[in-house]
């Protein structure tokens, strides 16, 4: 078992180095703008753009720029300065990573609320009317864009530009640590619609896998010894039709983490999810680059714990 | 030469009488019964900008403002950038400043009085006022020396100063013969202090005037050089990105001890917050400064932020609102919104050296097919744009001498609706007997990808496709289509839509220099996008950059303004009005110098 | 974009449930029955003549084609004229039918999905049933591989490579401006789950008592992959295709909501929503009918797996 957890997470450095050296490239070669003029600002001269480029580097063949980004990961953490604020992006990501955990932990919560209940019932009332209303309300929200659900909700229910003026709108975000209530407030619609799309999945996931054990012989087994309904369900159904939740869980806790980019947008959540954005629109690459890496890292991070947590619940995962 | 119009803060909006008749003449002839009364309606709801009334506002208060856009650079040495311009006016004082309703000429701030220009227009004197204090953590007056750091160091490649060759290249020691920059951050010869309250600027050419308008700008502003000095030999500076200092009413919350205000009082992307200096000294400044405190909020989606702030009390928001913003206000807010002129143009750089656009009368033919009213239309109407029909645009000296509203009068320029017939007219003067162009080549097309962006810009492909040209069109960020794509000519980008220069002060030579004269085509950050190199352009223009007096440079300028037109050298597209609005609690006052953004130091709380 | 990630991870998850035992006949035997599902693919039928014959449609229709602009369709702000005689869908801010455009849009929305499906469907395949089969280095290198590819943005990958290759291409041509960029940027992340799928139902194929008889009779790797094993994956191939569809179609809209993809004037929904964002509030028509037409064309698809689905796992069924 040790052995497969180092293995794995060797794995996921390694995993970790190629997406580097894939961002590197894909910016590098490829850039969609010349990092020297967006430096150097508007009507720069030729001779400061020079200059410019021979500071960031451009000008050292595309190895010992690599080698230099990688130093200055591993070594000092320093994953470079904005073009245009000059900001540190490691301090950028500090700053935004509070955001971008409370709305992505409140949606799991939410997520999961609604969900769970939903997808075990469904199940068990398989084509009752329940069933096919939540199964029909699930599939519509799988598949409806977010960004327009979100835009939707806030023109119904924000509270400065709704019909009915129910919760906080966009922009409304503040931290956790300045003010609990209105934290609290101000991410309660976020997290219902980025919930809506995931619990949809969850609750859709849950009923297949859930209809699936409860044909299993053992299920019938536990039946016939007479155990009451509700305990069947719940400890011998419920118990081994969740294990797919488990890896939706990791799965989304660990891009929700990387920063939910659409749903931050619309409701102007200073997170991970928005800091890349707006770098994007504006080839801030050191900005891109970072928040590209910190969203990997959690991708990676949670496909291992995932694993692990597989391997202990399932002693029949061996390692490959 | 002026700063770069951002169309994402910029989107632009509409003006005048004459700018409604001219679209009500158009072809497009419209259906909708709305147009009717909206020309019955008051072309500005409520103050006129220039009319506006400056002072006698209500002390105190917070002001709360919702920007979709973010600073760029904070360094009075760097920030060029209208939205920079918002907060660098409000928290540092160059030696001249335009007052809000004054657009022609900057009033004395630092400087005690207007320069002195001597000795044939080869020496500037400036005086400036004793008790002007900087802010914390510096604490002490400021002397002519801060004056010249602040000046020297925008030769010095740390700080990335984007005009200083361009305007201060003349003075004594800054540029070499041939015209490149040498000073690089240290004294130069030609900036002396012969005492504390007095600089003096030795020329190498007769420009006075031009050095006199730079003067507005600010990297005028003084810069204390024992505190930035470590600073700015950093690469790049963290002046202006960490630690900064005030000299003007208001200044970024900061650690007082260190002035570093980076996630103190700035966090970039995010907010800012602007608190008053307490070293300012309101008897040495002409700005009221009302307001205590002003927070700004940055992102969130544009609909969105503009009902906000239509809805809310003390808010504001100072960039661009979306048009049904606009269309909102107008008719449930109009107390909420103005329309300020003169707030630049775009036109549609063409590729002057290669391809097809090289010929004039393709360029004629061009001008001549697109519908400049449509246009406006999708920009949201004539309140806020009307058709382009010259390069001098509206509020900037020349703009009447060169045309006014219609423009000159040649067959090209007098149908803002576009006309086919005349254009294919051209098209067979170009070479091509059926009036469509018939060459093998496809038009690379590259704009800028926002939404109202790209609808326009889809208009010029209407008119290009009208003409029988295939069109390639690619909507990229502004970021990238600027500096991978226009601003490089081994790119060989045939046609960029939506392109501008808005003036960085009153002379219109800034508005023509940069993107129109030929020798100043360099491989990368090109800022004459359509490569338009025509030697009497080029000669004409180094001729009227001499040229000494308001009057007679308003004429050398409205002259090439006129053979721009005639050799067609870009396909316009509209002048801009810029709109604003603020919450109902707010007595928001337009700086209609810097394309029409609340001014900070002016506005109030009712 | 977190739609896509999340649709994925749902498929992942329900991927496991399914066994590959059913051979084709009895698995339409079962579809027949599931009235949504036919009525599903009936739908997606109907958009596939839609979208094949949409010059005609527009011609019958009696409206403009998709790009013909008409200023005096809107107001003296610039707002667009909503729904009536002539534009039943109302039009765009450049008075463009909005009609006209969805029906179009109808064939962009298909090509990405299906297009884009067939190619990372076939890659996947292809790399599954060697990783599977053959497991060891080449299974190890493989299943490492997706997980960079997985733990990669989609939507950055995609604006970097739009925004980079955008005019002329990129790579030696082998990345296309415009459709050619969304196809790429589909293909090289989808077919990592195909991949993931085949893998797992090969490696327990290979164990089998039939691939074991092929084996000992002496058949060649290849025969026993492509005779023994493959006609075995069909069935699920088909399923998961049709589920990655929809989320296909899903990433497009996304990539165009961004700025990335089918190149204007061509329409596109998504761009169309994205375009709408700015006058939601006074053009309600011009969000509405495009996003509706996504939302039924993906649900038409998503419920046109589940029935595949269900046909294919009866114990599933609904």
């Amino acid at each position: 078992m040790l052995t497969f957890i180092i293995r794995r997470i060797l794995w996921g450095i390694l995993a970790m180095a190629i997406v580097i050296a894939i961002t590197f490239l894909l910016f590098y070669l490829l850039p969609s703008a010349n990092p020297a003029v967006l430096r150097g600002g508007r009507n720069a001269s030729p001779a400061t753009i020079a200059y410019i480029s021979a500071e960031l580097g451009l000008d050292k063949p595309i190895y010992t720029q690599f080698w230099d980004y990688v130093k200055n990961i591993v070594l000092h953490f320093d994953l470079g300065y904005s073009y245009y604020s000059s900001a540190s992006v490691t301090g950028l990501i500090a700053d935004r990573l509070p955001a971008t955990i409370s709305l992505a932990g409140g949606a799991i919560v939410v997520t999961l609320l609604a969900g769970i209940p939903v997808g075990i019932v469904s199940a068990i009332k398989r084509r009752t009317f329940f069933d096919r209303a939540a199964m029909g309300t699930a599939l519509v929200f799988v598949s409806a864009p977010i960004y327009w659900l979100g835009l939707i909700a806030l023109y119904l229910f924000a509270a400065d530009i709704g019909r009915f003026r129910v919760f906080d709108g966009s922009g409304s975000y503040v931290a956790l640590s300045t003010d609990p209530g209105r934290w609290f407030g101000s991410l309660i619609l976020p997290w219902i619609v980025l919930a809506a799309t995931l619990a949809a999945v969850y609750a859709r996931v849950l009923r297949g896998s859930l209809i699936d054990v409860m044909g299993e012989d053992y299920i019938r087994t536990a039946r016939a010894k007479g155990l009451r309904e509700r305990r069947v369900i719940m400890r011998h159904g419920v118990r081994s039709a969740i294990t797919p939740i488990v890896t939706l869980i990791g799965l989304d806790v660990g891009s929700l983490l990387g920063g939910a980019v659409l749903t931050e947008s619309v409701f102007d959540i200073p997170g991970i999810g928005r800091l890349n954005y707006d770098a994007i629109a504006h080839s801030d690459f050191p900005i891109v680059q970072g928040t590209v890496l910190l969203a990997a890292l959690f991708i990676i991070a949670a496909n291992i714990v995932v694993d692990i947590a597989y391997a202990y619940l399932d002693p029949r995962v061996r390692p490959s | 030469m002026s700063h770069l119009i951002n169309t994402r803060v910029f989107a632009a909006v509409g003006l005048a009488a004459a700018a409604a008749t001219l679209a009500a003449c158009g072809s497009s002839s419209n259906s909708s019964s709305n147009t009717n009364t909206v020309k019955q309606l008051p072309l500005k709801p409520g103050e006129s900008p220039s009319q506006q009334q400056m002072y006698n506002g209500k002390k105190g208060g917070t002001l709360q403002v919702y920007n979709q856009e973010d600073f760029e650079h904070l360094d009075p040495g760097a920030a060029y950038f209208s939205v920079d311009y918002e907060a660098m006016y409000a928290t540092q004082r160059p030696l001249y400043a335009y007052m809000p309703n004054n657009d022609t000429l900057a009033a004395p701030d630092l400087a005690t009085a207007q320069p002195t220009i001597s000795d044939g227009g080869k020496t500037v004197t400036v005086h400036i006022k004793p008790n002007v204090m900087f802010g914390p953590p510096v604490n002490r007056a400021v002397t002519s020396a801060d004056v010249a750091y602040a000046i020297e160091r925008g030769a010095n490649p740390n700080i990335g100063n984007a005009y200083f060759g361009p305007y201060f290249g003349a003075i004594v020691g800054a540029e070499d013969a041939k015209g490149k920059v040498i000073a690089n951050g240290g004294p130069i010869a030609g900036i002396t202090t012969p005492n504390p309250t007095t600089i003096v600027f030795k020329l190498s050419s007769p420009t006075a005037s031009l050095l006199v308008g730079a003067l507005s700008l600010p990297l005028s502003a003084p810069v204390p050089a024992s505190f930035a000095k470590p600073m700015d030999a950093k690469k790049p500076t963290t002046y202006g990105s960490k630690y900064v200092v005030a000299t003007g009413p208001y200044m970024f919350k900061a650690n007082p001890k260190t002035g570093e205000f980076l996630n103190v009082g700035y966090f970039p992307g995010k907010s800012s917050v602007l608190v008053r200096n307490p070293n300012w000294n309101a008897k040495t400044d002409p700005r009221p400064a009302y307001l205590d405190q002003i927070n700004i909020n940055v992102g969130g989606d544009q609909t969105v932020i503009g009902r906000q702030v239509l809805t809310g009390t003390n808010t504001m928001e100072n960039d661009t609102p979306a048009n049904t913003i606009v269309k909102l206000a107008y008719q449930k807010y109009p107390s909420q919104i103005v329309f300020t002129p003169g707030a630049g143009d775009h036109y549609m750089a063409v590729d002057n050296k290669h391809g097809p656009f090289k010929n004039v009368n393709v360029r004629r033919a061009v001008w001549a097919a697109i519908d400049r009213t449509a246009v406006v239309r999708v920009l949201g109407g004539t309140l806020v744009a009307a058709p382009m029909t010259h390069f001098i645009y509206p509020g900037v000296a020349g703009y009447d001498q060169s045309g006014g509203a219609s423009g000159p009068q040649v067959p090209w320029n007098v149908n803002p609706a576009g006309n086919l017939a005349v254009a294919m007219k051209y098209m067979k003067a170009a070479g091509y007997p059926t009036g469509k162009y018939t060459g093998s080549a496809t038009i690379q097309y590259v704009g800028e990808n926002a939404p109202t962006a790209t609808a326009r810009d889809e208009i010029g492909v209407q008119a290009l496709t009208a003409l029988g040209f295939k069109v390639h069109a690619t909507y990229v960020d502004q970021a990238t289509m600027y500096s991978k794509y226009c601003g490089v000519p081994a790119q060989n980008i045939d046609a960029c839509p939506n392109v501008g220069w808005i003036r960085d002060f009153a002379d219109p030579q800034t508005v023509l220099y940069v993107p129109f004269w030929g020798p100043g085509i360099v491989p990368t950050n090109n800022s004459d996008w359509g490569q338009v190199d025509d030697p009497k352009i080029n000669a004409a223009m180094d001729k009227a950059a001499l040229v000494v007096g308001d009057a007679a440079r308003a004429q050398a300028w409205a002259n090439i303004d006129r053979m721009l037109v005639d050799q067609a050298v870009a396909i316009p597209e509209d002048f801009d009005f810029q709109p604003n609005i603020v919450g109902s609690g707010v007595r928001g006052i337009s700086d209609i110098w810097d394309i029409g953004t609340w001014d900070y130091s002016f506005s109030s709380l009712k | 974009m977190a739609d896509a990630e999340r649709g994925v991870t749902g498929l992942q998850a329900e991927g496991g449930e399914i066994a590959a035992r059913s051979p084709l006949a009895l698995f339409w035997r079962r579809f027949r029955k599931d009235r949504v599902a036919v009525v599903s693919l009936g739908f997606i039928i109907f958009l596939i003549l839609i979208a094949a014959g949409a010059p005609l449609v527009v011609g019958l229709v009696g409206i403009p084609g998709p790009t013909v602009q008409n200023l005096s369709l809107t107001d003296a702000f610039g707002s667009p004229l909503g729904p009536g005689s002539g534009h039943p869908f109302g039009v765009d801010e450049l008075g463009r039918d909005v009609m006209a455009r969805v029906i179009y849009g109808t064939r962009v929305s298909l090509e990405v999905g299906i297009i884009g499906t067939v190619v990372a469907t076939m890659i996947g395949t292809v790399l599954g049933l060697i990783a599977g089969f053959y497991r060891g280095a080449i299974d190890t290198l493989l299943s490492r591989f997706t997980d960079v590819v997985l733990s990669f943005p989609v939507l950055v990958l995609g604006l970097g490579l739009g925004a980079a290759c955008g005019v002329r291409g990129c790579a030696g041509g082998l990345i296309q401006p415009g459709l050619g960029t969304i196809l790429f940027i589909i293909a090289i992340v989808n077919w990592t789950y195909v991949y993931r799928i085949v893998r797992g139902q090969v490696l327990s194929l290979r164990e089998k008592d039939f691939v074991e008889a092929a084996r000992a009779l002496g058949a060649s790797d290849s025969r026993i992959i492509f005779r023994e094993i493959l006609p075995n994956l069909i069935a699920p191939l088909i399923v998961y295709s049709s589920l990655l569809i929809p989320l296909n179609i899903l990433l497009e809209a996304g990539l165009s909501f961004l700025g990335v993809g089918i190149r204007p004037p061509a329409a596109s929904w998504g761009q169309m929503i994205a375009d709408a964002t700015n006058i939601f509030q006074t053009a309600w028509w011009y969000m509405t009918f495009p996003g509706l037409a996504l939302l039924l064309t993906v649900l038409a698809f998503n419920l046109l797996g589940d029935g595949l689905q269900d046909a294919l796992n009866p114990r599933s069924g609904r």
